[in-house]
Parts: C-alpha cells; structure tokens; sequence
C-alpha cells in the first residue's frame, strides 16, 4: 500500500529582510518515516520547524503538511520543543502538561475529559514517568521534563512530530526511553523530523536526513546521504576525517 | 514660538537649569534602567518615596530629606526582595510600592486640605523651584553623576551578564543595590519638579528612545542624556509660550513629559530607515 | 464597635458589598495577571487611562466609560509598540504610562478652573458608591469570571508555553488582547473602591499571598479571590474605624496579609526556606 505523504517541502525558503535564513530545502516526508535537519549552530533548523508549523511564513517555494498548507494542519501536527525554555516554578503538573496536548480535541470553552485523562495517563507511561503525574513540572530533572514534553505530543495522536534538540542535555535513561517512545510512534504510522546535532543519536533514531547550512546541502536516505563529504560540505572547516570513513565535527 | 526668550525671566532660568540638569542625569541613569529593564523599579521608588515626602511636610522637614530616607529604605528592600523566586520580582515591588504609597495617602488623609496637597506631591511644580531646591539638586546629581562614572562599566556588565559578572568576582547584589540607590537618588531630584507620576518618564522615555537610535552603550548613554535635557528644554519653552500667548495654562512638568514621548515616538520613525541605510 | 454596628448606615453597607465584591474579583484576575508575569503593565494601565477619565469627566459623561474605553486604546497601544523589535516590553509599558498620564495631567491643567476631584479616582472613595456603582461592579465582576472561566484552559496553557500555544493553533495575539481586557475591566472595576493608582495591589496582592500557600491553581484562585475580598473588609472596617482613606486601608490590609504570609507560609516562606537549608541532611539520592 502507497505510504501517505505527510509532508512535502519544494524549494521553501525562509528570509527576513533580504537575507535568506534557510532556503531551498526540497524534499517529502512519508507515514512512519523519522527524518533529522542536521547542521550546525545558526543554520535554519529551527527556522525550517517553526516554517513547517506555519508559524513562520515562507519567502518562496511551497511546505504542504497532508496536503494542505501548515496553518491548516496544526491539529495533527505536534511540537516538542526545549524543556529549558519552560518557567520551572509554574502551577502545572506532569499530567497537566500532558494534558495540554489534547487541547485541540477537547476545542474551546471545555475541559479534558475522562477519556482525555486515560490518553495522558497512557502517555505519561509510555515515557516511564506514569508515577510521576502529579508531581509539579519544575521538580523533575531535565531529562524527565523532556519526556514529559514528548507525552504531551504522543497524547495529542499527531501526524507529524517535530522535536528540536530533543536529546539537548538530557540523561541516558531518558534518552533511551525517548527513543523507544519515538519508535512506537513511527510504528503507528506518524512521521518524525527532529532538529539534533548529535549524529549518533541521528544514526539510532531516523531513516533519513536533510543536510542545512542556511540552504539544503543533502536530502535523502541516511546510509547514503550522512557521508563526510557532504558532512564537511555542511560544517565546513569544523568537520574533520578520521582514518578514512569516520567523521568528527569538532564544533556542533 | 521662541523657544528662547521665556527663559529671561530668574524663575524660568532656575526652572531650565534644574529640567537640564535633571533631564541629563535620568537620561544617563535611564539607559541602565531600560538596559536592565527595571522601568518597574524605577516606577516603584517614585510611589514609596511619598510617604517620606508626606511625613516630612506633617514634621516640617526637608522635603528632600524625606524622600531620600523611603528611597534608601526602598532600594534596600527592592535589591533584598529580588532573589525571593517564588513570588517573583515584579509582584513584591507592585505590593511594596503600593503599600508605602498608601501608608502616604493615610497619613495625608487625616489631614485637611487632603485634595490639593496629594494633586503637588503627584504633579510636581517645576516653575516654584527656587535656590535651595536647584542647589539640592545640583548636589544630588553630582554624587550620582560620580557614582555612575565610577562604576559604569561594572554597572553595564552586570546588565548584560549577570554570570560572568558574578564569575569574575563581583558581588552582584552590592551592584544591583548602587543601581537601585542611583535610581532612588534620581527620583528623589526629580520629585518636586515634576511630581512623582511623571518621573518614570524622565528616566525611560530619553534612553527608550536612545535604544532606538544605536546599538553602542557610550552612545546611547550620550543620546539619553541630550534627549533628557533637550526634552526639558522644549517641554518647558512651549509650555510657557502657550500659556502666554494663547492663554492655555499647561502643566510644566506634563508638557515636558509629551515632549520626550514625541521625541520617542520620533525615534523610532526614524529607526528602521536608519537600519536599512546600514546596510 | 460590633462588627455590623459599624455597617448599619446605608452607606457603609454599600461600601461593604463592593469591597467584597471588587476584592473577589481582583483576586481572581489577579492569578492570571502573575502567571502571565503582568503586574507592571496593570500598574501602568491604571496610571494610563486617567486622560480618558479627564476627557469624561470634561465631556460630562461617565468617568467609568472614559477610564474604559482610554484603557481599551492603551491595550492596543501597548501590545503593538511591545511587538516591535528594539522596544522591550517594560519599556513600551514605561513610555505609554508616562505619555498617557502626562496627556491626561496636560488636559486637566488646560481647563483653567477646573475644579472636579479627581483625587477619588485616584485613590478611591468607596464610600461614596452608589446603587449604581454596585450594579456595575456586578455585571462586569460576573463578565471577567465568565471569560476566565471559559478560557482557563487556554490561558494557562499560553502562559506556560506560548510557542505551544501558537503550535496548537490558538490565535496567540487575541488570547493575549482577550487577557489584557479582561485586566483593564478589572482595574477599572476597582476605581470606586481603590482607586487607579492602587488598584494593583488589590490586584496582585491576595493572588501573590495565595501562591505561597498552595501548589495547585483551582485552590490559588479560591484563596486569592477569598483573600481578597477579606482584605475588602476588614480594610473598610478600620477605615471607618479611625476614619483614614479607605482604599489604601485595603491596600495596607492586602500587603500586610502578603508581607506575613511571605515570612511563615510553609514550604515556602522565609522561615520554612531558613529551615530546610539549615537542616540539610546528606548527599541527596539520585531522581
């Protein structure tokens, strides 16, 4: 059966003022498949995100997600952004932050329901911190409120799941539950794309990679197109070669 | 309109001396307070120096004098309160201010004349400032001028990080207490000129607008400093011009205040053509 | 003095009504004016719509409509100027203040004779209400818990994580329009009671004291509205007591209960922090 095509970018290019911030990226996303924009620090990453979440307006080119322009397809699009963005002394529990996820089903003027708390509940354990529901947001470590952050994307039932940095400072039980959680997410049929400069966990994580450095450098299957060449073509003098395959970037 | 010729007269004289020296130094204070974005605090000290300047009128005292004890008092209790997290800064200064303010307004209210003692303390009369006053003054924004040279490159680091400030070895709380008692010393000067609601303007809008205008600190202090004082200027020039010739009495001290905000408003017309000519 | 001794004029029992009116209603609105970090730009709101008082007050309308529809204009003015790039929020809050405050001061003295006391704008007169002040305070008090209550969930969520918010779909920029509206009701709501420039206390108080007692938001705002509505009370009851102005009475009674609450309040009070760091016990297990 034809995988559906959740997102498809042709030469979509962001600018402020004249200058480009990220441009030409061409490429299409299909059901389950798990895609990392790797690249170095200031290359558009999380540009290209907030463009695909329809929160940044594209200067030429098209982005459709689900065949439709991305302000219209925000329900099924979720977003995992940073958890150290996030005030720690805020009033909200675990389950409440996961619960925020299902706004766009419960809609205006109503609370969540019984069966939107089942679906938190479900996503909170899904991240192993089922039993750390009512605990407030800020006490938990910063490995913990990422994965928080990611129930709350699970408990929204998207599409497409965008993560900038999601494994930015974040410890090793964490991130191995995280990437187990996205491996069941892409086994129920949604598509992935995560910022990260970690080429490792891009390695473990995703079947395909979109090379930035302010304009697309490379977009296609990870075996073939996560080679030194293009690495170094994307970081510049920052990547280096090491006996003859491995590649170090000296500076992310 | 001259915007010369009013100040011919001895009152109007003092009254520009004290607007140009006051419009300097808020301006040069100011570019910390936006830099820091303490306009808050700043609006703060001018609400809990008036119970100072009330129980010094009921005792008879130097109104100044007053006003400076609640302003020490104040910025004490401002830079202390700052690193209480849970509450959150700007919540413990909106209560602090308001409560000393109306510890001043109690007090007043036992009083006659309650109406039209409570409307000088808020609006100010820059046009009554005699030597005493100016000498006050000049003295005040002489030891905040000394101050903020001294230690204005401590001062601009810890605006713009507070960590490495830290991690070189200064104490971050000392500077955040000269800050808040420089501010304190501003609003105090400016108090009887233009009254206590109207100071925040002299101390924001000239480095608001400055901010506009460059990137570079020693500039922006520059540009405050002649906006502040020019601000006065203009504001106290037209005012006395409209009142004379078109028999419409304008505060002093407000026409000071539309005027700067003019000059902002100005600014920042002018802001993003002076970014696309850089280019 | 009984307690309903001191309220049998028919005055007082007005006043009463709309102190525990005004004060259950500020301290609601007050949860939200912290979570959104919104107690300056409160402050500035009341100091701003005092020319469009003077304007009323000149064109002979209510000073209530003219305080409302001034602090409608400010919102507008303050969000747009806050958006630009180069003008932080504080400031753009600090010059409109200012400007606006300066405007209204200008219009006053321009209207040589003008002898109108506007003082009781400013700090209130709360024993002047009358049955028509009630009836406002009412109607408006009922609105603002309405819309709170329809959009809590929205709210909380936009305070907490804009970028989320905006993620989700919400019209980010009307839920915050929405907000500032309901704030400047608020303020204006209060102005019988506390008057302009001490509306925020009454405001952010109540809510500043219930968050250092509970965790959990539905109980905040309970206590915060309770609070303040006892602040209301017993502020008005010394005021008429030893006959001093009643809004800041009020005022004085809010911080007070903040000021003691910030020093015994468990977990998190003064002394309950002094505690627990002098009694730390060994390394602490890993989380």
């Amino acid at each position: 059966m034809e995988p559906d095509l959740v997102l498809v970018l042709r030469r979509a290019t962001v600018a402020y003022e004249r200058d480009p911030v990220v441009e030409g990226v061409d490429g299409e996303v299909v059901d389950g498949q798990s895609v990392a924009l790797i690249g170095p620090n200031g290359a558009g990453k999380s540009t290209l995100i907030r463009a695909i979440l329809g929160l940044v307006s594209l200067t030429s080119g098209t982005i459709e997600v689900l065949g439709r322009p991305p302000p219209a397809a925000r329900r099924q699009v979720a977003y995992v952004p940073q958890a150290d963005t996030l005030d720690p002394e805020f009033p909200v529990s675990a389950l409440q932050v996961v619960l925020m996820g299902r706004y766009p089903r419960v809609g205006w003027l109503r609370r969540p329901g019984a069966a939107d708390r089942q679906a938190a509940q479900r996503a909170l354990a899904e991240v192993g911190l089922a039993e750390r529901a009512p605990a407030r947001f800020g006490t938990l470590s910063g490995g913990q409120r990422q994965r928080v952050l990611l129930a709350r994307a699970i408990a929204q039932e998207p599409r497409l799941l965008l993560l900038d940095e999601p494994f930015n400072g974040v410890d090793a039980l964490s991130q191995d539950l995280l990437l187990a959680a996205l491996g069941r997410l892409r086994a129920a049929g949604a598509a992935v794309v995560m910022a990260t400069h970690d080429l490792g966990l891009a390695h473990l994580a995703c079947d395909e990679v979109c090379l930035l450095n302010r304009h697309q450098i490379g977009f296609g299957p990870i075996g073939t197109t996560l080679t030194p060449e293009l690495l170094r073509a994307t970081y510049g003098g920052q990547a280096l070669q090491l006996r003859g395959d491995g590649v170090i970037v000296a500076r992310p | 309109m001259n915007l010369f010729s009013p100040f011919t007269l001895p009152y109007m004289q003092r009254a520009l001396l004290e607007v140009l020296v006051l419009g300097a130094l808020a301006g040069a204070v100011g570019v910390l307070v936006v830099l820091r974005r303490l306009a808050f605090v700043g609006d703060a000290l001018t609400h809990t120096v008036f119970p100072g300047i009330v129980i010094a009128h009921l005792l008879g005292r130097s109104l100044l004098a007053g006003a400076l004890a609640f302003g020490v008092l104040t910025a004490v209790l401002l830079t202390t309160l700052g690193s209480h997290r849970r509450v959150g800064d700007d919540a413990a200064l909106a209560i602090l201010l308001t409560a000393f303010f109306s510890i001043g307004v109690v007090l007043i209210s036992r009083t006659r004349g309650f109406t039209a003692d409570l409307s000088v303390f808020l609006f100010g009369r820059v046009l009554a400032v005699d030597r005493t006053d100016l000498a006050q003054t000049l003295v005040v924004a002489a030891v905040a001028a000394l101050v903020l040279g001294l230690l204005h490159k401590e001062l601009v680091l810890r605006a713009f990080d507070p960590e490495a400030t830290a991690a070189m070895g200064y104490r971050t709380h000392v500077l955040d207490l000269v800050l808040n008692l420089l501010i304190a010393l501003v609003v105090v000067a400016a108090v009887e000129a233009v009254g206590t609601v109207l100071v925040i303007a002299l101390i924001v809008v000239p480095a608001a607008a400055a901010r506009l205008l460059t990137d570079r600190v020693a500039a922006m202090t520059v540009l405050a400093c002649l906006l502040g004082a020019a601000g006065g200027w203009l504001g106290l020039a037209v005012s006395f011009e409209v009142s004379v010739d078109h028999d419409l009495r304008l505060a002093a001290g407000a026409t000071i205040v539309v005027v700067l905000v003019g000059l902002f408003l100005a600014a920042a017309a002018v802001s993003p053509l002076r970014r696309r000519l850089a280019r | 003095m009984s307690f309903f001794d001191a309220f049998g004029d028919s005055f007082a029992r007005r006043a009463l009504l709309e102190a525990v009116m005004v004060g259950g209603l500020c301290g609601a609105v007050g949860v939200h004016v912290l979570l959104r970090r919104l107690p300056f730009f409160t402050m500035a709101l009341g100091h701003a719509t005092f020319p469009g008082v003077v304007l009323a007050a000149l064109a002979g309308i209510s000073l209530f409509a003219g305080a409302a529809a001034f602090g409608a204009v400010i919102v507008v003015v303050v969000a747009l100027l806050g958006s630009r790039e180069r003008v932080d929020d504080t400031s753009a809050v600090g010059v409109t203040l200012s400007g606006a405050f300066a405007l209204g001061v200008l219009l006053l003295s321009a209207q040589a004779g003008f002898s109108r006391d506007l003082t009781a704008y400013l700090v209130g007169s709360i024993i002047t209400v009358g049955p028509g002040d009630l009836v406002t305070t009412a109607v408006v008090g009922a609105a603002v818990l309405a819309v709170l209550a329809a959009l809590h969930k929205e709210l909380v969520l936009g305070a907490f994580d804009r970028g989320g918010l905006a993620a989700l779909g919400y019209p980010v920029l009307a839920l915050d329009v929405v907000l500032l509206l309901v704030i400047e009701a608020t303020v204006v709501t209060s102005i019988p009671a506390v008057g302009t420039i001490l509306a925020v206390a009454l405001i952010v108080a109540p809510a500043a004291t219930a968050r250092l007692w509970t965790e959990r938001l539905r109980a905040t705002t309970a206590l915060a509205a309770t609070l303040g509505a006892l602040s209301g009370v017993i502020g008005l009851l010394i005021s008429l007591q030893w006959r001093v102005a009643a809004g800041a009475t009020i005022v004085l009674v809010a911080a007070a209960q903040f000021s003691v609450s910030l020093v015994v309040a468990p977990r998190h009070g003064l002394l309950a922090r002094a505690r627990t760091t002098s009694a730390a016990p060994g390394p602490t297990p890993a989380g």
